[in-house]
């Protein structure tokens, strides 16, 4: 709060000597024509929520920082370019970058009003709600302390920002400087946590110098906090860190109370965090999976994929026909590592099931596919590439359970029977009749016989199932 | 983004892959006709040539289909047209040794893992990483999708 007051008499104090502009530095001057234009324009906006609200919330927060750099840019560029000119032409000069701080005060007031309302959804609000109060508070900062009518309505907006500000604020403080926000008026102290947010450390260097060179750190503060916030804002995209509510308008990260504060752990932290939320995107795509820990996740992951690419070969295999040509195809394949993504527990599949002996496959085809999960399993302990030779031989190709039950489920086919092989499984009902031999696919369930006594659905992962192209 | 099932969406990634798809299809066929029962004149290595056109056609149309929005997208074609120009070039890169602890390293392992099946994984942070294995996984999936209707409609039909 002191520093606060101190800023406006400092403010107050440069504007009454506007008539030495000479004297001031380029930034100084710079900042005086800020002042005069906000004064001017403070007491003619009104404030309104703008539909420009809607295209803010398209851009990312990254495009929008961009965006609001570019126009930024212009305007200060062409202030700076001004100065410094003589005292008498400062009245040219104020209106000549009237228009521009006065458009830009408008767009961030009403941004920021918008993002102040919807800062609960995202984090691109947040981000643009703090740019925008940066902004704002370094205009409210410059002003001179005769609109008192339209400070209120600024200190208004301020405060809902403000609120956040505090409460956030209450759990710990990342900069070396301390949070005034026990008391005090409303609109200082939310002010004063709009500087709480905006990079403690910057602060503390502007308040820790002397009142006459406020001025140009102001300005330095501002540049600075834009490069910090682009940066800030870049690193969290999805929010601050834990402890702090996600709809905090600050682009900076509050740290838990006793947890180290330097940058590199909280870089290290939002980068975990940022990890772990994709994994559990990626693991509401993946079927059947529930995370234990990062490194199964990933396992399971790339199993998928492996998965997925395999049975994009298959599929662009199956399309050549006759699959005793196809069978040297199939070797190489498996052998390039399609055994990987075909989850076989091939544990022995010869218990209890030498009663169905050798029937041959023309004889009923339950019995037959009774034996050739028997053959399929044998093979698949030895060697995944003979196993899949002699499915091919058969006509017959591997792939996961999910898929089968995907391939029944969803066409509408007339299949044959689903099976188990094991005599304790039950059976898995078919779709429809035994019907001809039609092209469509007929789906095998293998289920290793060492599943168990229970288990039928086992573990997708743990169970093979043969399908006749 | 509610649009019902039933009505199709011409604009859709799975219109404009099966398109491109098709065509690439039909395509081969016409430069390499073959009857259906000809099993025994096409010698291995020319089904394998074949299998191998058919399987890249569907890889790079479903790249086309995603455009160069996507990293992955993009090194994908990219590896399509080497391998077209010379008989492919791999261009791999060695991804960062972590200095942590075994667990951490095992971690570090499987995303190198992970890095190697997702295409253009290999020049690309773990954040990344992740949000392109997403989306490609998405994309197989209706890569397969429509792979497994045209196979159904092929064996229907012949």
């Amino acid at each position: 709060m002191q520093p606060c007051s101190r800023e406006m008499q400092e403010m107050n104090s440069l504007l009454n000597a506007s008539a030495s502009a000479s004297q001031l530095s380029l930034q100084d001057h710079h900042h005086l024509q800020q002042q005069q234009s906000h004064s001017h324009s403070s007491q003619m906006h009104p404030q309104t929520p703008n539909p420009s609200a809607s295209h803010f919330d398209s851009a990312t927060h990254d495009d929008f920082l961009e965006q609001m750099l570019s126009t930024l840019g212009p305007s200060w560029a062409s202030a700076a370019d001004d100065a410094p000119p003589p005292p008498s032409s400062n009245p040219d000069n104020v209106v000549f970058s009237y228009d521009d701080s006065a458009t830009l005060s408008s767009k961030f007031r009403s941004q920021q009003i918008s993002a102040g309302s919807g800062a609960n959804k995202s984090a691109s609000a947040s981000a643009a709600a703090a740019a925008a109060m940066m902004l704002q508070h370094q205009l409210m900062m410059s002003r001179s302390g005769a609109a008192d009518s339209g400070f209120s309505p600024m200190g208004l907006s301020l405060r809902n920002n403000g609120d956040f500000d505090r409460s956030n604020s209450d759990v710990g403080d990342v900069s070396s400087f301390k949070s005034p926000n026990t008391g005090g008026g409303d609109g200082a102290s939310s002010v004063q946590s709009l500087f709480n947010g905006f990079g403690g450390s910057l602060h503390g260097a502007a308040n820790s110098q002397s009142p006459n060179f406020h001025h140009p750190q102001g300005g330095q503060l501002l540049a600075q906090n834009y490069g910090g916030a682009g940066a800030a804002m870049n690193q969290a995209p999805a929010g601050g860190s834990a402890g702090a509510a996600p709809a905090q308008p600050k682009p900076r990260v509050r740290a838990r109370r006793g947890q180290a504060t330097d940058p590199h752990s909280i870089a290290e932290r939002l980068r975990r965090e940022r990890i772990a939320e994709r994994m559990k995107a990626l693991q509401e795509l993946v079927p059947n999976a529930n995370k234990t820990d990062k490194a199964s996740m990933l396992d399971e992951i790339i199993d998928y994929v492996k998965f997925l690419q395999l049975q994009v070969k298959v599929l662009s295999m199956s399309r050549l026909g006759g699959a005793a040509a196809v069978a040297p195809l199939v070797a190489d394949m498996s052998s390039e590592g399609g055994g990987d993504c075909i989850q076989a527990s091939a544990n022995g599949g010869t218990r209890g099931r030498s009663s169905n002996g050798n029937q041959t496959a023309s004889s009923s085809n339950d019995n037959s596919m009774t034996v050739t999960e028997h053959q399929v399993a044998k093979l698949m302990e030895e060697d995944m590439g003979s196993a899949m030779q002699y499915l091919q031989g058969k006509g017959l190709c591997l792939m996961p359970i999910s898929l089968a039950t995907a391939i029944s489920t969803a066409t509408c086919h007339s299949r044959n029977p689903l099976l188990q092989n094991s005599n304790n499984n039950p059976v898995i009902p078919s779709n429809g009749g035994d019907g001809p031999s039609s092209p469509s696919m007929s789906v095998l369930t293998v289920q290793s016989a060492t599943m168990g006594n229970g288990g039928v659905e086992g573990s997708v992962k743990d169970a093979t199932s043969v399908s006749k192209p | 983004m509610y649009r019902p099932m039933n009505s199709p969406n011409p604009n859709s990634l799975k219109s404009r892959f099966t398109k491109g798809f098709v065509k690439a299809l039909i395509r081969i066929n016409k430069n390499h006709p073959r009857s259906a029962s000809s099993s025994i004149s096409s010698s291995p290595r020319e089904i394998r040539r074949r299998y191998h056109k058919i399987k890249t056609a569907s890889y790079a149309s479903m790249a086309c289909a995603v455009g160069r929005r996507r990293a992955w997208s993009r090194a994908l074609l990219w590896k399509i047209r080497n391998q077209a120009c010379n008989g492919g070039v791999v261009r791999r890169s060695i991804g960062s040794r972590s200095h942590y602890s075994m667990k951490k390293r095992v971690e570090q392992n499987k995303v190198n893992e992970l890095r190697k099946v997702v295409p253009g994984g290999e020049g690309m942070d773990t954040w990344s990483l992740l949000e392109e294995t997403a989306h490609y996984m998405k994309c197989l999936t209706t890569q397969v999708k429509v792979m497994r209707t045209i196979v159904e409609i092929h064996s229907t039909t012949t």
